[in-house]
């Protein structure tokens, strides 16, 4: 049994790589512009340096997912690895400028709701 | 939907960008059902399982699935918000599970039913009032 900061540093750990793979994302369409059929588009994005950083975000969370998944039980787990919805949203509005209705913001709150649920089902996960 | 404003501002969540989002569930469920398949291939070792599973038509499914998925996404987030991506991009989750139920006979408990249920409604209020 591990202790209770190793949970809580995975976790955060966990939310903080999806965080950068996610803002990496959203940098390296910024540098490419909006989406045509071309391949000039893709490789404007993939020529850029944030989607290097998306990348590191991806490994990052898939060593703390594998590290985490041998001790840490399946339900939080998942619920940890989606509520990265909250931190996302906050940067976006802080760096992006991003804004969402109140009727949007009902429906991120309701979707957390829903994350959480799922993450108490006594069910067998999917993933285990 | 009443309450949203939609006449005051253009329209976020054009056809192409809602071509997209279902491109990205498509292919994210397709991707984790092929995973979940190969997964589960008898082995003795861990070296056999890997040579095994990478031998299977249905591994190179999943990752063609996942290399396509990283471009629909980046398509999506070029055409709207981060924020209202993530937020729609949930769907995927209740996807992977319906689908879960539906070929791998995966339990559904009332908990879990109702999470889905949040998202699915989250999904369409934050969707529909974009």
């Amino acid at each position: 049994m591990k202790s209770r900061r190793f949970y809580i540093l995975g976790f955060a750990a966990l939310a903080l790589f999806d965080t950068i793979t996610q803002i990496s994302f959203k940098f390296a369409t910024l540098h490419a512009g909006e989406f045509s059929l071309q391949l000039s588009w893709l490789r404007h994005v993939l020529l850029s340096l944030p989607i290097y950083g998306a990348m590191l975000g991806y490994l990052g969370s898939f060593i703390t997912w594998m590290t985490l998944l041998k001790h840490a039980p399946i339900g939080p787990a998942f619920a940890a690895s989606h509520l990265e919805i909250i931190t996302v949203l906050l940067i976006s509005f802080v760096v992006f400028g991003e804004r969402l209705n109140s009727a949007q913001l009902l429906g991120a709150a309701s979707i957390v709701l829903g994350v959480i649920c799922l993450s108490m089902s006594k069910a067998k996960h999917p993933d285990e | 939907m009443p309450g949203c404003q939609r006449y005051e501002r253009p329209k976020i969540l054009t056809t192409t960008a809602v071509i997209f989002w279902i491109l990205n569930i498509v292919l994210d469920t397709t991707g984790h059902l092929a995973f979940k398949s190969v997964a589960t291939v008898g082995h003795t070792t861990e070296l056999e399982r890997w040579k095994k599973m990478l031998a299977l038509p249905t591994m190179w499914l999943g990752i063609v699935c996942f290399v396509f998925e990283f471009v629909a996404w980046l398509a999506l987030l070029s055409l709207i918000p981060l924020s209202l991506a993530l937020i729609i991009g949930t769907m995927n989750i209740v996807a992977v599970m319906l689908a879960g139920k539906l070929l791998f006979a995966e339990q559904l408990d009332g908990m879990r039913i109702v999470g889905m249920s949040f998202i699915v409604i989250g999904v369409a209020l934050a969707g529909g009032c974009a």
